[in-house]
C-alpha cells in the first residue's frame, strides 16, 4: 500500500482520535447531552452514568480503583493539582519539591512558579542516557520535601525513567511521588502498584482519544490529600470543581480501553519499526546519533541526531512529505536548545541537529521506508549547503 | 516553527538557490562569516567579481529555515551588486521579504552581515593584489 504524504511520524505531540472513540463520543454531544451533576432527572443520570463507566476503563488502564481517577482538562492541569495541590496539602511538612531536569515544562513551569511563591525545588540531573539516577533522587530528600515529581517516560527522547525505584526511595522517607505518565500510559504497561506512585497525570489525546481531557490519579490507601486548585462546584470529589466534559471523558475512557485491548500486540509492532526507521537511517547517512536508551525507551520513539544540520531547518524541509518535531526553537537570533538535549550534555552538534520521530498506530513498513528515503534526501541537502564538517564540527 | 514560516522560505529550504562555496584563497573571491556551530547559527556568504561588480555569490549555512532562506535570498541580491549597493542592503527588508517572523529577524540581520564582511575581504584582497 503506498503511504500517504505527508506521512504522519509525530504521534507524541498528538494522535488521531480513534473511529471507535468518536462513535462513543457523538451521542453525548447530542441525544445524551445531559451534565453530569444533574442528579435529579434522566439526562443527568445517563451523563453521569457514561462518566463513571470512562473512570473504570480509564482505571483499568493504570491498575487503579475508579475512584481514584480525577478527571481534568488535560495532563497540564493534572500536573498542576498534583504538585500544588501536594504542597498546598502538606504544608506542615515544608514547601520542597524534586523533580528532573528532563521534565516537560507542565511540570518544570510549575516548579518554578513554586519556587516563585517562596517554595524550594531541587532539579535533579539525568545521566549520559537520560534516565535518573534513583541514588541521585535519595540524595536530595530532605526533611521538609513534599513531593518527587518524575515523569514515566520523556515526550522527546522517549527514554524510560525507573519510576518504581525512585518510588522505593521516596516511601522510605514517607515522600509523595507522582509521575507524569503521559507519553507512556496505554503504550507500555503503566500500573500505579507496580510502578509505585501516589499520584500520576493523563491526557487523552496522546492514546488515541480526543483533546481537551486528562485525569489525575490520585491514590487512596495509604490516602493521598490534595488541595483543590480550582473551585466552585464541587465536582470530581471536590478536587477538580467545574462542570465535566463528558463526551471527552467518554472519549478518553474509550480510548482508555481500546490502548489497554492493543498494547502487548502494539508495542513490539511498532517497535520492529523504529528499528527498520534507525537502521535505514544508518544505512542510507553516515553520522546519525541515538539521544538517550536505546533499551530504555517507549517502543515508538526514535531521536537521532544528524551532524551537520539543524533539526528545524530538517523539519521544514520535510514537512510536504514527513511530519516530525525538532525539540531546539529559536526566538530572536538568541536560539534556546531544548532543555532535554541540554539536560544530556549533548554537545552542540547532537543539541542542533536533533528530530524526534513518534510512531505511531497507523504507521506501517511503507511509511518507515518512504520516511528514511525523505530524510536521508533532506539531510544529504542541507549537509551540502552546510558550514560544519560531518563528523568533525569545527 | 515550521508552520510560521512563508512559502518564499519553504521554497528556499526546497530549493536553496546559491548554495555551496568556492575553495579558501580562490581567485577573486572574498568570503564573511557570522554566527557560530555553539550559537546554533553560522552563516558563510562567497562573492566572486571581478571590475568592482560581484558576477557570483554562494552561502552555506547551518540553522534553522529562516537562516537558510536569508542567506539564498541575500546571495540573489549580491549578484550584479557593487560594494556600496551591498553595504546599503536592510535587513529589515530582507526579513519583510521572506515574510519572516519577527523572531527571526535576526537570522537576516546574519545574512546581510555576512554579506557586508565578505565583500570587505573581497576588497581588501582586490587591493592586495
Amino acid at each position: 500500500m503506498p503511504a500517504t504524504r505527508p506521512i504522519y511520524l509525530d504521534h507524541h505531540a498528538t494522535t488521531p482520535v480513534d473511529p471507535r472513540v468518536v462513535e462513543e463520543m457523538l451521542p453525548y454531544f447530542t441525544e445524551h447531552f445531559g451534565n453530569a451533576a444533574s442528579r435529579q432527572h434522566a439526562f443527568g443520570w445517563k451523563a453521569d452514568e457514561a462518566v463513571e463507566r470512562a473512570r473504570h476503563q480509564v482505571a483499568r488502564l493504570i491498575g487503579a480503583r475508579a475512584k481514584e481517577i480525577v478527571f481534568t482538562s488535560g495532563a497540564t492541569e493534572a500536573n498542576t493539582l498534583a504538585i500544588r495541590g501536594a504542597l498546598a496539602a502538606r504544608r506542615d511538612r515544608g514547601a520542597h519539591v524534586v523533580t528532573v531536569a528532563t521534565e516537560h515544562k507542565a511540570v518544570l513551569d510549575v516548579c518554578q512558579a513554586v519556587a516563585a511563591d517562596g517554595g524550594r525545588v531541587t532539579v535533579v540531573p539525568v545521566a549520559r542516557d537520560g534516565r535518573v539516577d534513583p541514588a541521585r533522587v535519595a540524595a536530595a530528600l530532605a526533611p521538609d520535601t513534599v513531593l518527587v515529581s518524575v515523569m514515566t517516560a520523556n515526550n522527546e527522547i522517549g527514554v524510560i525513567h525507573p519510576v518504581a525505584e525512585v518510588s522505593t526511595v521516596c516511601r522510605a522517607r514517607g515522600v509523595w511521588l507522582h509521575t507524569d505518565g503521559v507519553q507512556a500510559a496505554g503504550h507500555v504497561p503503566f500500573d500505579v502498584e507496580a510502578l509505585g506512585v501516589d499520584l500520576a497525570s493523563f491526557s487523552a489525546h496522546k492514546m488515541y482519544g480526543p483533546k481537551g481531557v486528562g485525569a489525575l490519579y490520585v491514590r487512596r490507601a495509604p490516602k493521598v490529600t490534595l488541595v483543590p486548585q480550582t473551585v466552585g462546584g464541587g465536582q470530581e470529589q471536590g478536587l477538580r470543581a467545574g462542570t465535566l466534559n463528558v463526551p471527552g471523558i467518554v472519549g478518553f475512557g474509550a480510548a482508555a480501553a481500546i490502548a489497554r485491548d492493543l498494547i502487548a500486540s502494539e508495542g513490539p509492532r511498532v517497535a520492529v519499526l523504529r528499528d527498520r526507521l534507525l537502521a535505514g537511517l544508518q544505512r542510507a547517512l553516515a553520522a546519525v546519533t541515538v539521544n538517550g536508551s536505546l533499551t530504555a525507551r517507549l517502543p515508538h520513539n526514535l531521536h537521532v541526531s544528524f551532524a551537520g544540520v539543524d533539526g528545524e531547518a530538517l523539519m521544514t524541509g520535510l514537512a510536504d512529505d514527513v511530519a516530525v518535531s525538532s525539540g531546539s526553537a529559536c526566538a530572536s537570533g538568541s536560539r534556546e536548545p531544548s532543555h532535554v538535549m541540554t539536560a544530556l550534555g549533548a554537545g552542540a552538534v547532537e543539541r542542533w541537529g536533533a528530530l524526534r520521530f513518534g510512531l505511531g498506530r497507523g504507521t506501517t513498513a511503507a511509511d518507515i521506508d518512504a520516511a528514511v528515503t525523505h530524510v536521508a534526501a533532506c539531510v544529504t541537502r542541507l549537509r551540502a549547503m552546510s558550514p560544519v564538517a560531518v563528523g568533525g564540527g569545527l | 516553527m515550521a508552520a510560521a514560516y512563508s512559502e518564499a522560505v519553504r521554497m528556499r529550504c526546497r530549493e536553496p538557490r546559491r548554495a555551496g562555496g568556492w575553495p579558501d584563497g580562490a581567485a577573486h573571491v572574498g568570503t564573511g562569516a557570522t554566527g557560530s556551530l555553539a550559537a546554533g547559527a553560522w552563516t558563510t556568504l562567497q562573492v566572486h567579481g571581478t571590475g568592482g561588480v560581484i558576477d557570483d555569490a554562494r552561502f552555506r549555512v547551518f540553522g534553522c529555515s529562516a537562516a537558510v532562506a536569508s542567506a539564498s535570498f541575500v546571495a540573489d541580491a549580491l549578484v550584479g551588486a557593487t560594494p556600496g549597493g551591498v553595504r546599503a542592503l536592510d535587513a529589515r527588508a530582507v526579513a519583510e521579504a521572506l515574510a519572516l517572523p519577527e523572531d527571526k529577524y535576526a537570522m537576516a540581520a546574519m545574512a546581510v552581515e555576512a554579506a557586508r564582511a565578505a565583500v570587505d575581504d573581497w576588497q581588501t584582497r582586490a587591493e592586495g593584489r
